[in-house]
């Protein structure tokens, strides 16, 4: 372990934000389509007009970064704590699909990721 | 249509699913290692850097594995709800530390595992809360 913690912590949140972009930038996308795949015809068809989409593109190019950055920080720490840390995305998605998704995240959401902060604090107490 | 049947075979396929995700990370951790020695500048490093990532067969490996969970998972969610399918699904934040354990020699001390058992109760409770909405059929 060759990085502080702050930086590890920094960039995991990164990695994170950029998928959190991903997933909602995929989701916009799904959601304009508003096709109902019931056959391989239809699944092939949804697929199609999907990568049409430029904010598909715009989601794949968040997940790469956030993949190159995660590989990043796997070079330099330990797997089990990095993957423990992570675990933030589950936050930031809840704020993601809050904010730019119109979506309704109840008490019981918040609690879960209250509890997911402190877990988060716990793990970093101990690099 | 109710949505939450636990057959057999959605176990094994949720049992599948926790243990390619387990696959995924230790292939994502084990391209990472070919770069561990790569001090990241820009640009040189950055491009050895991903030089080194794309070289390695793990990393494909690593996504090929998202690929099928991907495919796994759509059709789980195809047949039970997500708040049941999730908490099966979680087991991975434990199976990830214990694969860290036997496959890198990481070392976890005690504090660290109550952190992981909290995240992972947060993360099931978190599922707990989708709402029958959040999920088109």
């Amino acid at each position: 372990m060759n990085l502080s913690l702050i930086l590890v912590i920094g960039l995991i949140f990164l990695s994170s934000s950029c998928d959190t972009f991903s997933q909602v930038f995929l989701k916009k996308s799904i959601n304009s389509l508003d096709i109902q795949v019931n056959s391989i015809k239809k699944a092939i068809r949804f697929i199609l007009k999907l990568i049409l989409i430029p904010r598909v593109w715009l989601s794949f190019t968040f997940s790469t970064f956030s993949l190159l950055i995660w590989l990043f920080v796997l070079s330099r720490i330990d797997l089990n704590f990095a993957f423990s840390l992570d675990s933030m995305h589950y936050i930031l998605i809840a704020f993601a699909s809050g904010m730019f998704l119109k979506e309704r995240v109840c008490y019981k959401r918040w609690i879960g990721t209250g509890l997911i902060v402190f877990g988060i604090i716990l793990v970093s107490l101990t690099k | 249509m109710p949505k939450n049947k636990l057959t057999l075979k959605i176990i094994l396929i949720l049992a599948s699913t926790d243990i390619l995700e387990t696959f995924i990370h230790f292939c994502f951790k084990k391209s990472a290692l070919y770069g561990a020695g790569i001090s990241i500048g820009f640009p040189d490093g950055l491009f050895l850097f991903m030089k080194a990532m794309a070289l390695s067969p793990y990393l494909w490996f690593g996504l090929l594995g998202a690929l099928l969970v991907f495919a796994f998972w759509s059709t789980i969610l195809s047949k039970i709800d997500l708040s049941i399918a999730v908490p099966i699904a979680s087991l991975s934040y434990i199976l990830v530390p214990l694969s860290s354990i036997i496959f890198f020699h990481e070392k976890i001390p005690p504090l660290r595992w109550l952190g992981i058992l909290i995240i992972l109760s947060g993360v099931i409770l978190v599922s707990l809360s989708a709402n029958k909405k959040d999920i088109p059929a």
